[in-house]
């Protein structure tokens, strides 16, 4: 038995080590250029397109995060009630999120037509605009659109995961705090909120993740333009490093963005921390 | 607020079946509860809507300013017939239909050996391990494209499918493992040891034991692996360069694009002809989809 052990346990590993030895070269290959020169770095630090992007990327994450959540919890609060095909709603609400992002990224770019704008003819209708909105030619305007397609599409992801989140809060916990006299604002913020929270360190982590790291909605809906306005780093990285040609400037924007992941990852880990250290208390 | 009116009875059946709902009045339900879903349904379906009418309307009634443009006057399907007969979509689809299928497939059978290896056999490190797959699965492939495409250049598979179908397992492996490896701990350790005292080989056990019991795994995990490659964007973008081996996401994107003429009505019908397979797939899977996400997110 021992050595059959033995032999399964190098056959079992062994597409994993594969995996993370993948891994690790690729990490290498990424830091060779970041080997060659600092210069690359100092070049970046004194490249205006390059900090635009670093403000546009923290700005991007930053309000994109914060309103995916609030709306992605409040969706998650609205789905937990006692609705009729509930199932039904909760399927659609995922949709945006598992469509190919490009293609949806297209037809976002359809409705922010400078022209042909559907939002823009129906506030024109309702009187609200007099002139038609240039969503994507303008530098905040360019920034805001994609914020919103951002959200469009992450809401669901955070919506459904804090969903999964609030079904395992036992419902005897919101009875006995309506009979201790809690009004509806207390039980969301003395019982929903603080059995939420592991879950919502763990899911606003990934969801920062994608973000900060998002490179399809705003390849296809501006292309970082206008005027560089809303690259963002991982889109710069792939503008100087494939079509620019210098794989090394781009792989050390790519570069920049690792501290930004570790912060994301020890923000999940004390998350996580958290709740063992609250379940102990309860206890 | 309307919520002291709220009866002091406690009914027993109430509870079973609604929890506190039956403490709201109709109104205030309708107010709080179905118009902000409402609203939420409406925005998040929008964009499809919008795809659907545009890929069905003449290019004269697109580029109109007249009449309403969210009803379509006389539909048609010239943007579907241009797109399948006049562009290589076909081709398109078909690259992406291989390469998501043999990498799901590819890194699903590495991830079941990755997985079980991790939370059955007891070796030095095994922990660690697991959290170095974990900490794989964070990594984004933004930061990876770069020192792929070098690895991928060097190895001479610029420009082919291979290129993709090696490089999709080192997002999908650590995702995967991670699912399964929640579903292998919920296996009973008890069945593995009776299987053991039978005479059964770790190969048996795995084949026999295991595996059967992780359908439910394997399917989640299998769903989301395949939607997530068919999604993929910014490998393939970077890859591959020539037409006849570009994948739906990037060939919409990047080739029929061209021209300071958008072509709005092909370019959403390629839009929803490539979402239509993962959304077909995911409306049989709903479940299992869920379930691998959230497994996913929680541990």
């Amino acid at each position: 038995m021992l050595p059959a052990g033995v032999l399964l346990l190098i056959f079992l590993t062994y597409p994993l080590g594969l995996g993370t030895w993948l891994g690790f070269t690729d990490t290498k290959i990424g830091r060779a250029g970041e080997w060659v020169g600092i210069e690359n770095f100092q070049f970046l630090i004194g490249d205006s397109v390059a900090r635009l992007s670093l403000f546009n990327t923290l700005f991007y994450t930053v309000v994109a995060s914060i309103i995916k959540f609030a709306l992605g919890l409040w969706l998650a609060l609205l789905l937990n009630r006692h609705i009729p095909f509930k199932s039904f709603f909760r399927a659609i609400v995922l949709l945006p999120f598992i469509v190919p992002t490009a293609l949806s990224a297209l037809a976002f770019w359809w409705l922010y037509d400078a022209q042909f704008s559907v939002i823009s003819w129906s506030l024109t209708k309702m009187g609200l605009i007099h002139r038609y909105i240039d969503f994507l030619g303008d530098p905040w305007n360019a920034r805001l659109s994609v914020i919103a397609a951002n959200i469009w599409r992450g809401v669901p992801f955070v919506a459904i995961c804090l969903l999964a989140g609030l079904q395992t809060i036992s419902p005897t916990l919101y009875e006995a705090a309506a009979l201790d006299g809690a009004t509806p604002w207390q039980r969301f913020w003395y019982v929903t909120l603080p059995l939420l929270t592991p879950i919502i360190a763990v899911v606003m982590t990934f969801s920062v993740l994608f973000t900060f790291t998002d490179f399809q909605l705003i390849y296809v809906i501006t292309r970082g333009g206008p005027l560089n306005s809303t690259h963002l780093m991982a889109t710069l990285s792939f503008q100087r490093a494939i079509p620019g040609g210098s794989l090394g400037e781009g792989a050390a924007l790519a570069t920049l963005m690792v501290p930004f992941l570790l912060a994301a990852i020890l923000f999940s880990y004390f998350g996580l921390q958290r709740r063992a250290w609250q379940q102990g208390a309860k206890d | 607020m309307a919520a002291d009116k709220k009866p002091p009875v406690v009914a027993d059946e109430a509870i079973s079946t609604e929890g506190m709902g039956y403490l709201e009045s109709i109104p205030r339900r309708v107010v709080t509860l179905y118009l902000p879903l409402g609203v939420f349904v409406f925005v998040l379906l929008f964009p499809f809507y919008w795809m659907v009418t545009t890929s069905i309307k003449p290019n004269a009634e697109l580029l109109s300013r007249e009449g309403n443009p969210f009803w379509v006057r006389n539909p048609t399907f010239e943007h579907f017939y241009h797109l399948i007969f006049e562009t290589p979509y076909p081709e398109w689809m078909w690259n992406t239909v291989i390469v998501s299928c043999v990498s799901t497939f590819a890194s699903l059978a590495a991830s079941v050996f990755a997985a079980y290896a991790i939370e059955r056999l007891r070796f030095k490190g095994s922990k660690q391990t697991g959290l170095a797959i974990f900490l794989a699965y964070l990594v984004p492939p933004s930061i990876l494209f770069i020192p792929l495409a070098a690895i991928v250049f060097k190895l001479g598979l610029f420009d082919t499918r291979w290129a993709l179908i090696l490089t999709y397992p080192t997002f999908l492996i650590p995702f995967c493992t991670w699912l399964l490896m929640g579903y292998f701990r919920s296996i009973p350790f008890e069945l593995e040891e009776c299987a053991l005292i039978d005479g059964a080989t770790r190969w048996q056990i795995l084949v026999k034991i295991v595996l059967p019991l992780a359908v439910p795994g394997l399917i989640s995990a299998g769903i989301f692996a395949f939607t997530l490659s068919w999604n993929e964007f910014i490998y393939a973008l970077t890859f591959i360069s020539s037409s006849e081996v570009k994948t739906v996401p990037v060939g919409v994107v990047t080739e029929l694009v061209e021209g300071d003429v958008y072509h709005w009505g092909a370019l959403m019908a390629g839009a929803l002809l490539g979402s239509l397979p993962v959304a077909i797939m995911y409306s049989f899977f709903v479940e299992y989809y869920v379930s691998g996400m959230t497994g996913a997110v929680k541990e």
